[in-house]
């Protein structure tokens, strides 16, 4: 009788124990552990972009880990999987800040970071954009940081420089999402304002392949150009550009930038954004990919950020809350970066914006701007 | 002018898709009474399927034809495996539902695991960005291939439906299925063939408009929601006036861009069908096949 209560002593205790043993284990893996959020697009319509964006932030987390982490802290990354959806961003928002107590989050997609800005500012979570461009975003949150140029930067140089160069008759074409109305909106007053006139303004539904009617109606108007801020993959839009006889010339920002084999010539702004040959090598060799997109490029870079200003806090010996995190942003101020030095003087980087011109024959840089 | 003819020539090869897409949606809704949504997935399947064995080297026409059948395989599977328990079940159709919208992500997100999110274009057939010119205006070839093979599909089924013993067989079902059951005409079985046939022939629009412009996972729905308006408008249970008025809706859809800013164009588009839905709730035409209440 002893003998079984001793053993159901020693099993209670094993069983009280047990998880303590595990939990402290576990706790102390977690203190060399900095979890960090990241709410992208991963399915649906935008998913390409979406994981491409993933691929430079993994990319960018494990090459950190595996020079030993930032001081000795391991970084981890939470996807969250918002489909571009602003309240499925919401959703993706609570559970990053609620479950997996998060302090910085990285975002893309202007509608996804729009709707969840309020909840930055309400929760103090610090979140990095590398990709949403939406005019709105620069006043949107004192907790939202823009790693990259905002739409009404690059519209107003390349509307500048169109009326310049181009003419004077521009036509619109756009998708229906928040960026590609904000686009359409920062394009017409900057050529408007600038002696230029709209002979057409035709939007696409995101996601829309079947674009060869709005496309003819474009044409159609005889514009000079055509200013494009629709993300519908640039094939499926050149390929039914090439069926369509005297399409004009096309502008854009960095939200549309096709990379070869456009049927008619292009100029576009692109921000500058570069990774060391080395790097590229690397990435295409660790994710299968011919080259380094824009967006990974773009989302590994904003990481060296976000890995730079945490490595500042734990210098410092402040903790590594969202608070903290947008102050270091700023003691820090400026970062020296792949693309040369980004500095933050406001929530929005200031970055060299190029002018690219995109021919059948290859690309070449028109212009280089700082702005 | 030439923007106007252009506009209609592209509408109808559009209708013509879609024409296919509501028939054969009207065939399996009437005759099983399942609000079939996982047809667009089904459509999806179909041009990833001839996608992926033009890609290995298979010659396009028999990529078409292991596409069509894969498809329709599918469509039997899904008939067995989740809307034949469900019918056994007694379960409501809103159960029905749901379990086909279910199937609908899960085919489509298994797309996008298997063959990445990406917008694919069937860049292995070099042929696809030739076009017939036809005075002033131009038909790509797999624009001019949708309009002939979703015809003769369209044509094959009407025949189908009303010249063959299993086709009259399936339209017994829809009109009574337990009376179809008294009369041993096995409804089950017809549900099988109705869904497998169904499957099949939705997988060419999924294919040639996968040729003309690209494949997405997620494309379908809206697709299919312009032809589920095709049938109603149609008359349900009229498989010629659900192909008709797909055509008509397809030709309108581009019009109402010439005259109106293209974000406003499928609101002007649905605005219409709604008026007419008002005017003639029944549907354009007298229906020829109805469920039994």
């Amino acid at each position: 009788m002893m003998k079984r209560i001793r053993i159901r002593l020693m099993a209670a205790g094993m069983a009280t124990i047990l998880p303590l043993a595990l939990w402290s284990g576990n706790a102390a893996a977690q203190a060399k552990e900095i979890v960090l959020g990241a709410m992208l697009p991963l399915t649906g319509s935008a998913a390409q972009i979406g994981l491409e964006e993933q691929n430079g932030i993994q990319f960018a987390t494990d090459k950190v880990n595996a020079a030993g982490g930032i001081r000795g802290y391991k970084i981890r990354i939470v996807y969250e999987d918002t489909q571009g959806k602003p309240d499925l961003g919401v959703l993706a928002f609570n559970r990053l800040v609620d479950l997996h107590q998060v302090s910085g989050i990285f975002t893309a997609y202007s509608s996804v970071t729009l709707a969840t800005a309020p909840l930055a500012t309400r929760k103090k979570v610090f979140v990095l954009n590398p990709a949403a461009q939406t005019s709105k975003l620069a006043t949107a949150s004192p907790y939202l940081v823009n790693t990259i140029s905002l739409a009404k930067d690059e519209v107003s140089i390349i509307a500048k420089y169109a009326a310049e160069k181009l003419g004077k008759k521009a036509a619109v074409y756009y998708d229906s999402g928040s960026v590609g109305i904000d686009l359409r909106d920062e394009f017409k007053t900057a050529f408007l304002a600038a002696g230029g006139t709209i002979v057409a303004d035709e939007a696409v539904e995101f996601g829309n392949t079947n674009l060869r009617p709005t496309l003819l109606k474009i044409a159609a108007a005889k514009p000079d150009f055509v200013f494009m801020a629709a993300t519908t993959g640039p094939g499926v839009t050149g390929d039914q550009i090439s069926q369509i006889p005297d399409y004009p010339t096309a502008i854009g920002t960095s939200f549309f930038a096709p990379f070869k084999n456009y049927p008619v010539t292009v100029y576009h702004t692109l921000v500058k954004s570069s990774v060391t040959g080395e790097t590229e090598k690397e990435f295409n060799a660790k994710f299968k990919t011919p080259d380094m997109a824009f967006f990974s490029r773009e989302y590994a870079n904003a990481s060296q950020i976000m890995f730079k200003v945490i490595d500042y806090l734990l210098e410092k010996g402040r903790p590594v809350t969202g608070e903290n995190l947008r102050t270091a942003l700023f003691e820090v101020k400026t970062f020296d970066t792949p693309n040369g030095k980004i500095s933050f003087d406001t929530n929005t980087a200031r970055r060299e914006v190029e002018i690219h011109k995109l021919t059948p024959a290859g690309r070449t840089v028109v212009e280089k701007i700082a702005h | 002018m030439q923007l106007i003819l252009q506009l209609v020539l592209d509408g109808i090869v559009h209708g013509c898709a879609l024409g296919l897409i509501a028939m054969t949606f009207s065939y399996i809704y009437v005759t099983t009474g399942i609000f079939h949504v996982a047809h667009a997935g089904i459509l999806t399947l179909g041009g990833y399927l001839a996608w992926y064995f033009t890609g290995v080297g298979v010659p396009f026409p028999v990529a078409v034809a292991i596409a069509v059948a894969g498809s329709a395989a599918v469509g039997v599977l899904i008939q067995k495996g989740v809307y034949e328990p469900l019918m056994k079940r007694r379960s409501t159709p809103l159960v029905q539902l749901i379990a086909s919208i279910g199937i609908v992500a899960v085919i489509q997100n298994l797309l996008a695991i298997v063959f990445s999110p990406n917008v694919l274009q069937f860049e292995m057939l070099p042929w696809r960005k030739s076009s017939l010119h036809l005075g002033s205006l131009d038909i790509s070839y797999p624009q001019l291939l949708t309009v002939i093979v979703s015809l003769v599909a369209a044509l094959g089924l009407l025949l189908f439906s009303s010249r063959t013993a299993l086709g009259r067989r399936a339209r017994a079902v829809a009109s009574n299925r337990s009376f179809a059951e008294i009369a041993r005409l096995r409804p089950y079985d017809v549900y099988v063939y109705v869904v497998a046939i169904g499957a099949g022939l939705v997988a060419i629009p999924g294919i040639f408009l996968g040729v003309d412009q690209a494949l997405q996972p997620y494309s379908s729905l809206g697709l299919l929601l312009t032809a589920v308006i095709a049938m109603i408008a149609g008359g349900v249970g009229s498989l010629p006036g659900a192909f008709l008025v797909a055509l008509v809706l397809g030709v309108l859809q581009n019009l109402v861009l010439a005259m109106v800013p293209g974000r406003w164009s499928q609101a002007l588009t649905f605005a219409i069908f709604i008026t007419f839905i008002l005017m003639r709730p029944t549907g354009l035409f007298r229906i020829r096949m109805q469920r039994a209440s």
